[in-house]
């Protein structure tokens, strides 16, 4: 295990005050929070953000992790000296916020018995719930899919010492499922206390960007050029969908911007979603004196102002 | 790290299947439920139904909570901050939607 930094995590110097590292962590946390972030490394960093600050935020926390830390620099091999958080009396008043499988192996060895208040004879509670993001491909909405996923659990053994077990969950995601929509897998949270039942789970959906569509609720947004020609005259077309591919005929007289809709060709559902194709036209290029030719053939056949709309 | 089991199982889609109870939804996203009564009262969340005890969150919510709950234990922002915070991401999101709609030209 690796010894981590929590005041590095924040630039901050070990003797900041509460202050500084109250100011540190909302600067960072809102240029990382996902919601806000674009980066795509910013659910990592959230997440080492968050676990640096449950610690440090915390006075008691704050003065074990001095105290055992004052020796070792980030990333050396480290082992917790035992009895090291001896004299420190944790509150746990945290209970609830500090239990995180998102933590690292460093955070369950220091904080995680801690973290979840100890396993008090006769208590009984129910097991915490857990959220995890999962990405999936487009085409697995539309096909319903088999998506492996790996959680570390934070098991107490029977010392009450927390360890971390790493645990595979084959999920079948249902067909028709949304970004941003979250399954749950009941009883695969935290396990509950004494006779308590364990949490739950909830998977948050993400679809990963595809080269083709774009994704807006269920329906799906596909941009499709075409020739001047194409657009002028009409057309019939073969477009891909994330199904296969289908017929399309373009009316004549379409405009750059117009959507032409598929009735139902969007993220299957009980009221499935839609597709649109976004036409857009490609100028080709006049290189040889014939294609010269037709472009003049064309301003001579044209009573055509491209800028009549423009005053002045 | 030890063991490795696999289990094999299949999940329900919150928004369409389960309508959260209040107590689910506090449950779900670790937040006190003074807190998510406040959003209610501050129009943060919508549920159905009239009385706290007939309140049923969609699985939206979950994730408006989850995020009023960052705002407030770790932004200390204010009820009504949080709403306008919640409000704007929401306007972000549908400009987001729409340039998705009309694609990159």
């Amino acid at each position: 295990m690796k010894f981590k930094d929590y005041y590095e995590v924040f630039g901050v110097p070990r003797d900041a005050t509460q202050d500084d590292i109250k100011r540190a962590y909302r600067k960072l946390a809102r240029k990382y929070h996902p919601d806000v972030s674009k980066d795509p490394e910013s659910d990592v960093r959230f997440k080492e953000l968050g676990e640096a600050y449950a610690v440090l935020k915390d006075p008691e926390k704050r003065a074990a992790y001095d105290q055992v830390g004052s020796q070792w620099k980030a990333g050396q091999d480290f082992q917790p000296p035992p009895d090291w958080d001896a004299g420190f009396e944790f509150s746990g008043r945290d209970f609830g916020s500090g239990a995180d499988p998102g933590h690292s192996d460093f955070f369950e060895a220091l904080f995680g018995r801690q973290a979840r208040g100890g396993q008090r004879p006769g208590m009984h509670a129910r097991g915490q719930d857990h959220h995890a993001k999962v990405l999936i491909d487009l085409e697995d909405a539309f096909r319903g899919a088999q998506r492996s996923i790996s959680l570390r659990m934070p098991v107490p053994d029977e010392h009450g010492r927390i360890a971390l077990r790493e645990r595979k969950l084959d999920v079948r995601i249902p067909k028709g499922i949304r970004a941003g929509q979250h399954l749950r897998l009941a009883g695969q949270g935290d396990p509950g206390l004494g006779e308590g039942p364990p949490g739950d789970l909830f998977l948050e959906i993400e679809f990963k960007p595809h080269a083709q569509f774009r994704v807006v609720g269920p329906d799906v947004y596909l941009d499709l050029p075409l020739a001047p020609w194409e657009a002028a005259l009409g057309c019939s077309l073969t477009v891909p969908t994330p199904e296969g591919s289908v017929q399309l005929t373009v009316p004549a007289g379409s405009a750059a911007g117009r959507q032409l809709r598929l009735k139902g060709k969007g993220i299957p559902g009980k009221i499935p979603g839609d597709l649109y194709a976004v036409l857009a036209i490609a100028l080709p290029p006049a290189v040889s004196e014939s294609e010269k030719a037709a472009y003049r053939a064309m301003a001579e056949a044209f009573d055509f102002n491209a800028r009549a709309p423009m005053k002045g | 790290m030890s063991k490795t089991e696999i289990q094999s199982i299949q999940g329900l889609i919150v928004e369409e299947d389960i309508p959260l109870t209040l107590e689910e939804l506090c449950q779900a996203c670790c937040a006190p439920q003074e807190h998510v009564v406040a959003w209610v009262v501050e129009g943060v969340l919508e549920p159905l139904g009239e009385t706290p005890q007939d309140w049923r969150f969609t699985g939206a919510s979950l994730h408006r909570a989850r995020l009023a709950l960052w705002l407030t234990r770790d932004l200390e922002i204010n009820l009504p901050g949080v709403a306008l915070a919640l409000d704007l991401l929401d306007e972000i999101a549908a400009l987001q939607a729409h340039q998705q709609r009309v694609g990159s030209r």
